[in-house]
């Protein structure tokens, strides 16, 4: 009977073949990391490590781990390893096989014989070859000849020299182009090396449906350590070589720092960061970003206190109010629609609609309106959700108490309801903040502003006698924001070479401002979360 | 007594409507048959006569009610219920599911205007007054008449908030941040409404040490014991409760069943209840609703267990179906 042979309950003592393939399993991630960093130049391409090439060394590990993975398989087909292989390796498999060994074949073939069609039938006999092996013959070989030989393969290649550091493939285009090694080297060892990490994965699981499990969490947690790390290499990038610039001239030590009066004593912090403490100026020694990071703030704040309100009311409106029916698909296919619209259309609407009516120039106030009018969609939509996943239970059991439907909405759905609004305006500041295209067109003016032209609201606000009694010319005056500041230095530069002596770092430094800005509005949003979830839980 | 047609629009604009007569109302969508002729199976064939649903006793009624009618849309939940509810007393509602029980008790304060598909016809009297008219305040007759429901729903806020609640939104207690300023303050009367109510709730004990706690960290049982403390706090004459021991273990059961006695000498306690043991146990009279939303029996609860004078009835608390 097919199918009929036992399966041990437990398995037996397989510890030595198990550690044989966990090593291959090792070397692939160890591989891959390597990979990661030759691609992010963290470790040079043409340099050497302990003497020996980097692209050599890279040969080197490949051939290890296929030679691995092939003994393994071939070891386990023989029957000196105990495993509990499928009949074949599975279409997908095959699928994957066949791809990469049709154009491991073409391009050795192309080598070979230059520009003749020849690497047509060369290709589609590796690729054939590859699918017989995976297909035709069982599990253990199949899973681990293809991939094993693949990584071999191309470690040759590499040891051989034919592909090294200098290596450069020109494709002929119309435009210059062509695959060079620092590119082709890591990312040609990343696919190999997943290849055999994959094939040992399934090895060490002793192949059959145990191997496979083991194969695809090789995949699902190398995905994920990919994104995880491409998230921290790109925060770590812009720290890197956003720090020097930022560090530029500051001082730790008692009195350095500007001083700020405390309960109307004065008092001098002990920390000096020019760059973010100082605007631009001729006589500054270092020019910093302040009334940037002052105008980002305030935008955030004006936009989030013109938004939230309007977008949980409407929310309420709609969830509790409102019959459900054409009025609230209409408003909620309206809503998705608005979050979705570019942001520079949203620039445009208040380019033209709301500057001519503030003062007529372009002003904080209608950057503020502006990014509330896009952040307010967002807070409708997800305080939406947040309401109406509030259980019926409690506007029950409040309405059978005899409370009014707007005490009950007060007192229990809302706050009930908080962590999620909350949750709608972190991702909607997260979006704002970085905003560049609407400021630029209803808020910006200067790029290099001084210090004392730093936007300060709440100084701003003066009494009058005359309606409408409080006055703030503050908000009714072009300012600059991170996001417009690093575009105006990226683009046009103006005035860098006179006042900033490093425009890259001064530039660096401000994409890592602004970095740490949206960061520590993130930081607040999530404690904010974390302290209405707390109150609605038992902890 | 005129009968008095009220469409639920009346309370539309002062409660949420999202709840929908599938959900929330327990017997609307399966009760379907009228009359005695269609029937679920195994029940038998008969004519409900008028002197099995009268019940003599002593004293006042609290409730009144004549020929009530509900419909959730074409269906026919509750077929011409005539019933007088006497006070300070336990009161069961039992019946198969779907037989029109709970939307009767939810009748009693008026919970089913926050159906929208929900019908009421007929007339309902507390205390001599006609619930079902204009102008009926539905704030005083919830606060005078309480609900407790199926699942222990305690509001996610600390037990003492959960007790206060009421009170505090009927403007009976003021601890607000201007009263506090103003010094005056009702925080030490808040806090003996608290105790006052967690001690008649039977709950004072286990959880006197930690009032600002979330209600949502007590056990089912507690939740629900707070539940019933939640509403004996406006100083309700009447607690209508929806099967409230269904979802505790047998030892909550047991304290709530405690505690529904103690509560019948000072409140009128209705009860819906599936366990009929629980119905002989802790009621003075038992009402018997069957299939299609009718009235079958209703008198001492002694009476109704041991010699009932229906065989539907009979059959029905023997388990032959139901």
């Amino acid at each position: 009977m097919a199918g009929a042979a036992e399966t041990a309950l437990v398995r037996e003592d397989t510890t030595g073949t198990e550690a044989v393939a966990g090593v291959a399993i090792a070397l692939a991630v160890l591989l891959f990391a390597f990979d990661v960093g030759v691609l992010f130049d963290v470790v040079s391409i043409d340099g050497t490590i302990a003497g020996i090439p980097t692209v050599a060394l890279l040969g080197g590990l490949l051939v290890l781990l296929g030679g691995a993975v092939v003994s393994f398989g071939v070891g386990s087909f023989l029957g000196y390893v105990e495993t509990e292989p499928s009949p074949d390796a599975g279409l997908v498999a095959a699928a994957v096989f066949t791809l990469v060994w049709f154009g491991l074949g073409g391009a050795a073939a192309q080598a070979v014989a230059g520009g003749s069609l020849l690497w047509l039938p060369a290709a589609a006999a590796t690729g054939g070859l590859a699918f017989a092996v995976a297909v035709l013959t069982r599990e253990d070989l199949g899973s681990t000849l293809p991939a094993g030989a693949v990584a071999i393969v191309v470690g040759v290649v590499y040891l051989t020299g034919t592909i090294g550091p200098a290596w450069a493939w020109n494709l002929g285009f119309e435009q210059q182009a062509s695959i060079t090694a620092p590119f082709l080297v890591p990312v040609a060892t990343a696919g190999c090396a997943l290849l055999a990490g994959w094939a040992a994965a399934k090895a060490y699981g002793g192949f059959g449906a145990r191997g496979r499990r083991m194969g695809a969490y090789l995949l699902v947690y190398t995905n994920a350590g990919a994104i995880i790390s491409v998230l921290f290499v790109l925060i770590a990038f812009t720290a890197f070589r956003g720090i020097p610039g930022l560090l530029n001239g500051a001082a730790v030590g008692p009195g350095v720092g500007p001083s700020v009066s405390v309960l109307g004593v004065g008092v001098a912090l002990p920390v000096s960061v020019p760059f973010v403490t100082n605007g631009v100026g001729l006589l500054n020694d270092f020019q910093g970003v302040f009334p940037a990071i002052v105008g980002t703030i305030w935008l955030v704040v004006g936009a989030v206190a013109f938004a939230v309100p309007l977008g949980v009311g409407a929310a309420v409106f709609l969830t509790e109010y409102a019959e459900r029916g054409r009025l609230t698909q209409a408003v909620e296919v309206a809503t998705n629609g608005l979050w979705s619209t570019p942001s520079i259309v949203f620039g445009l609407f208040g380019f033209t609609f709301l500057v001519p009516r503030f003062a007529g120039n372009k002003s904080l106030l209608s950057g503020m309106l502006t990014l509330g009018f896009m952040l307010l969609p967002l807070v409708l939509i997800t305080s939406r959700e947040a309401l109406l996943s509030v259980p019926d239970e409690y506007r029950d059991a409040s309405a059978a108490l005899g409370v009014t439907k707007w005490q009950t909405i007060r007192s229990v759905v809302v706050p009930a309801a908080l962590p999620g609004v909350v949750t709608g305006v972190i991702l909607g500041v997260g979006r704002i903040a970085g905003e560049t295209a609407p400021i630029l067109l209803t808020m910006t003016g200067g790029t290099f502003v001084s210090r004392d032209r730093a936007a300060d609201v709440i100084g701003g606000f003066a009494f009058t006698a005359q309606p409408p009694f409080v006055t703030n010319p503050e908000l009714l005056q072009a300012t600059t924001a991170l996001p417009f500041q690093l575009y105006a230095l990226i683009t046009a530069g103006v005035g860098l070479g006179d006042n900033v002596s490093n425009p890259t770092e001064f530039q660096w430094a401000t994409a890592f401002v602004l970095l740490l800005v949206v960061l520590s509005f993130y930081a607040i949003g999530i404690g904010t979360r974390y302290y209405f979830r707390r109150q609605l839980r038992h902890e | 007594m005129s009968d008095i047609t009220q469409t639920t629009e009346a309370d539309s604009a002062d409660t949420t409507e999202t709840a929908d007569a599938a959900s929330t109302g327990v017997d609307g969508p399966s009760a379907t048959g009228r009359s005695s002729t269609e029937t679920t199976a195994g029940e038998t064939d008969e004519h409900v006569r008028e002197e099995w649903r009268e019940y003599a006793f002593e004293g006042d009624a609290k409730f009144a009610v004549e020929d009530l009618d509900v419909y959730y849309g074409d269906d026919h939940a509750l077929n011409g219920v005539s019933i007088e509810i006497p006070e300070r007393s336990v009161t069961a509602l039992i019946g198969p599911s779907g037989c029109g029980k709970s939307t009767f008790l939810r009748c009693l304060n008026r919970m089913n205007d926050r159906i929208k598909s929900a019908r009421v016809d007929g007339s309902v009297r507390i205390d001599g007054e006609e619930i079902y008219q204009d102008g009926v305040n539905l704030v005083e007759l919830r606060k005078r008449v309480g609900m407790v429901f199926q699942s222990p729903n305690p509001f996610p806020k600390s037990i003492r908030e959960n007790i206060a609640y009421g009170p505090e939104k009927h403007g009976d207690i003021d601890t607000g941040l201007l009263a506090r300023l103003l010094n005056r303050s009702d925080a030490d009367e808040r806090d003996r409404l608290v105790e006052r109510c967690l001690r008649d709730a039977a709950l004072w004990e286990e959880v006197s040490d930690r009032l600002d706690d979330n209600a949502l960290g007590l056990s089912g049982g507690q939740q629900q014991r707070l539940c019933i403390a939640r509403c004996l706090s406006v100083d309700p004459e009447v607690i209508l409760m929806d099967e409230p021991a269904s979802a505790l273990d047998p030892i909550a059961t047991a304290k709530i069943e405690d505690l529904i006695d103690d509560l019948a000498e000072e409140y009128t306690v209705v009860i819906v209840t599936h366990n009929m043991q629980q119905a002989a146990r802790i009621s003075d009279q038992t009402a018997v609703f069957l299939t299609g939303g009718e009235l079958v029996e209703y008198g001492e609860t002694d009476q109704v267990f041991e010699n009932p004078h229906s065989e539907r009835v009979e059959d029905y608390i023997t388990g032959k179906f139901g």
